[in-house]
């Protein structure tokens, strides 16, 4: 089920609302659980019960690795996790490209699998093994009760787009969390600009995107056009999901943490990946990263373990080779950074518009059908492939997106929240949050009600 | 406390508007949409595993929204005047009248057209000996896309295509006899009472005598008229009048539809009470049609092969003809038109719109 969807909004959300404030306090992770399997089931009928036992799995290793007496044991228990559900993560999500080059490869007629891919298998197979390995190396403690776990594991908040929550960072709220209006009215504030980041800028430049791909006028302009649409469109789409989700968690008393931190105006690949999609970057760094030696080691095997990081944090996003060398694109990047130090001497302008550039090139890689496209794109942005400089079609576009271009990038920085910051509290401050949580309601509704355009690119992962 | 008081009317509109959505009894179609809405759908195993019932739900939802028209309205609102765009669900204003974008040339698609009319002639009218005239009608796009900063399909390589691909036929440009004023302001079609020069050209070109001003009384119908665009873009328009040009050749004429097998009028005033009151011309969407020209003074026949924009158009083209057939191989496998029409020589008109050249796998 989607966020921004009128059965989300005006079905489930009320029902889970009105229910999991009416139970006591003992029965809310089972409303919470309950809920979150139907929030599943809906999108995936059958993969639910996947989820579920992958809810089992863990819970029960995560028991065994508790009452194992030896490091042996415990070691079994994490490995049975990992092996397990890594293997069902390469089946649902690599098996095919693996095959696919196979038979490219060799020549060979493996058939394809062709399954579908569990919506946020990625996400919640992550947030699974955060827990094991937590309580593995003693972290975190064992959680007794698997309502809580599957509660912790199934969570609607943050089941399919993130973001990446460790159990470790909720432990102690699943058990025992404080419920109040303040988290209320800063949750719902929090939902509903991320609805409005989703519905009214991201859905817009996905249109956008679309229209382009359809064009049978492409210019260099629109090229650019469509390479700064999409990177908006990732960056509203995702950190609109993500604020969704942590305002729905702190609706039910839970803190998540942020995902996100004004990532374009960073100065350099490295600040650009403390600031994108944090929870990823932090559950690589701590559980793939660091184990592998991390920089701790000699420089031929840290850059070993940069590119193997970067390899699969493009792997994660998808199975396909543009991920891949999305990911290894970051990992050149990084490694230029790192050996090249007097480029953080530039003037921070130059540090800013080289790292966008990364980014926006990178991201239209990331978002092409094939490295064909992706090389087409990006030749297409420098004038390559005899296309005009402009059209009548890109200057229309150019007029019609104007003002919506000026919104995002102004909302990718800090300058909206630092001037709600400072009217918090006071009288005008509350009577322009009340106007404007309303107003994204009922503007968000009313672009639902029109049936516009809605997909969430981060399902896929 | 005071905190919070923004919080609990939110929560009392988000609540009021859940509450009307549950219990809001279903309707059964969307006037300003001109379309049915769907409806609670069934429930079963097989449609709940497959993910059918969720989707249709999904629709169920959105359709019945409580207050669908003006949600509608407010996005339109907001995208047209907050953000700036310029176009809503594909519809754009300018001037005052709604268009759609409708670009670039879809080269297949406007290819199938013309092998479908190629084919007509080629099976029908070649072997019958008819003398075939074609024309293109314009959309209002082609005069008011490019000149409002809207991007617009390359009509001159249609009308272009369509000339070379028909050459049979002796093309009639009507593009200078027209323009976007000759539309109506909430629809894509073109209004009657503009059409004599459009009909008086055809008729110069055919060889028979153009209709005058003087030949007809221009009649306001009583219906307020709010057209498909209307719905499309679902922004604050005003309702427009109807007019038809009626004159007594018109009113002695009838009209003999091959679907029902009953006779109608030529305006059939019935139709203004249903979902698209255009549709009092010739009473809208038909396959086949026989216009009689009950005081005409000639044997010649005429065969239209047409869209919608030819209901308005062919009664001023009558005068001079015994019988106006029109065809609309839409709704009429034009393999099957031997088995209704008997192909002895008429005149043949091909009239289409470049909007429906340019989705022309509609053509069958």
């Amino acid at each position: 089920m989607l966020f921004s969807s009128i059965p989300f909004l005006f079905y489930f959300l009320p029902a889970v609302l009105a229910l999991y404030f009416l139970v006591p306090k003992n029965l809310k992770n089972a409303v919470l659980l309950l809920f979150s399997l139907v929030f599943y089931a809906w999108g995936e009928p059958v993969y639910v019960f996947l989820m579920i036992g992958t809810i089992a799995l863990f819970f029960f290793c995560g028991v065994a690795i508790g009452k194992s007496k030896t490091q042996r044991g415990k070691k079994l228990w994490l490995t049975v996790s990992v092996v397990v559900s890594l293997t069902l993560l390469a089946i649902f999500k690599y098996a095919d490209f693996l095959v696919g080059n196979v038979n490219s490869l060799l020549g060979t007629n493996i058939p394809l699998l062709e399954l579908a891919l569990p919506i946020g298998i990625s996400f919640y197979t992550f947030q699974c093994l955060s827990y094991t390995i937590d309580v593995y190396r003693g972290n975190a403690q064992v959680q007794k009760n698997i309502v809580s776990f599957g509660a912790y594991v199934s969570l609607f908040p943050q089941l399919i787009a993130g973001p990446i929550v460790r159990y470790v960072d909720v432990a102690r709220e699943l058990d025992n969390r404080t419920h109040s209006w303040e988290n209320i009215r800063l949750g719902l504030r929090r939902f509903l600009i991320g609805l409005g980041k989703k519905i009214l800028i991201a859905n817009q430049f996905g249109e956008l995107t679309n229209l382009f791909r359809d064009s049978g006028e492409k210019s260099v302009v629109f090229y650019w056009i469509y390479a700064v649409a999409f990177a908006l469109h990732i960056y509203f789409d995702f950190s609109g999901y993500s604020d969704m989700a942590i305002g729905l968690g702190r609706v039910f008393g839970f803190h998540f943490i942020e995902n996100f931190n004004y990532p374009y105006l960073s100065r350099s690949v490295a600040e650009f990946w403390r600031r994108w999609h944090m929870s990823l970057g932090s559950w690589f760094r701590d559980y793939v990263y660091i184990p592998l030696g991390g920089n701790r080691v000699s420089r031929g095997r840290w850059v070993f373990n940069t590119l193997v990081v970067w390899m699969l944090t493009g792997l994660w996003h998808g199975a396909a080779w543009n991920f891949v060398l999305w990911g290894l694109l970051y990992a050149v990047c990084l490694l230029i950074e790192k050996f090249v130090p007097a480029l953080q001497k530039l003037p921070d302008i130059l540090r800013r518009g080289y790292t966008l550039l990364v980014v926006v090139l990178g991201f239209v890689l990331f978002n092409a059908a094939d490295l064909a496209q992706a090389v087409s794109d990006i030749g297409g942005m420098f004038g390559f492939g005899n296309v005009p400089f402009v059209s009548p079609e890109t200057l229309y576009f150019l007029r019609s997106y104007a003002l919506l271009f000026a919104v995002a990038l102004v909302g990718a920085t800090p300058a909206v929240k630092q001037l709600a910051g400072r009217l918090e509290g006071k009288g005008i401050g509350l009577v322009l949050e009340t106007v404007l949580i309303l107003a994204l309601l009922l503007v968000c509704t009313a672009y639902l009600v029109d049936g516009s355009f809605n997909p969430f690119l981060y399902f896929r992962f | 406390m005071k905190k919070n008081i923004g919080i609990f009317v939110l929560l009392v509109l988000w609540g009021a508007l859940a509450v009307f959505a549950w219990v809001k009894p279903a309707g059964e179609a969307s006037e300003a949409e001109r379309r049915p809405l769907a409806q609670f759908p069934a429930v079963s195993g097989e449609s709940l595993l497959s993910g059918q019932f969720v989707t249709d739900f999904e629709d169920y939802t959105l359709d019945q929204f409580p207050g669908r028209d003006l949600f509608r309205k407010l996005k339109a609102l907001t995208h047209y005047n907050l953000f700036g765009q310029r176009d809503n669900n594909g519809i754009y204003i300018a001037d005052g009248y709604a268009a759609k974008l409708d670009y670039p040339v879809r080269t297949e698609d406007v290819d199938h057209a013309l092998t479908r009319l190629s084919y007509v002639y080629e099976t029908f009218l070649k072997p019958a000996g008819s003398k075939v005239y074609t024309t293109v009608i314009p959309d209002k796009g082609y005069y008011l896309a490019e000149e409002n900063g809207y991007p617009a399909m390359d009509y001159e390589e249609l009308l272009r295509t369509f000339r070379e691909k028909l050459p049979f036929g002796e093309f009639v440009d009507i593009t200078d006899c027209l323009d976007y004023t000759d539309y109506y302001f909430t629809d894509t079609h073109w209004r009657q009472e503009n059409l004599l020069p459009v009909a008086q050209k055809l008729s110069a070109a055919m060889g028979v005598t153009p209709p005058q001003k003087a030949d007809f009384t221009q009649t306001k119908l009583d219906r307020p008229f709010y057209g498909v665009y209307y719905g499309q873009a679902a922004l604050a328009m005003d309702p427009e009048d109807l007019y038809i040009l009626e004159s007594d050749l018109l009113d002695a004429c009838q009209v003999y539809d091959f679907e029902t097998d009953k006779y109608t009028p030529v305006y059939n005033l019935e139709k203004l009470s249903g979902k698209d009151p255009y549709d009092v011309f010739l009473s809208g969407a038909k396959s086949l049609l026989r216009l009689e020209n009950l005081k005409a003074k000639t044997d010649r026949e005429l065969l239209i092969f047409r869209d919608s924009f030819g209901s308005s158009l062919a009664p001023l083209l009558a005068q001079d003809y015994k019988t106006v057939t029109l065809v609309d191989i839409r709704y009429l496998d034009s393999r099957l038109l031997g088995n209704f029409l008997e192909f002895n020589g008429q005149d043949v008109l091909f009239a289409y719109s470049t909007s429906v050249l340019n989705s022309g796998t509609t053509l069958k």
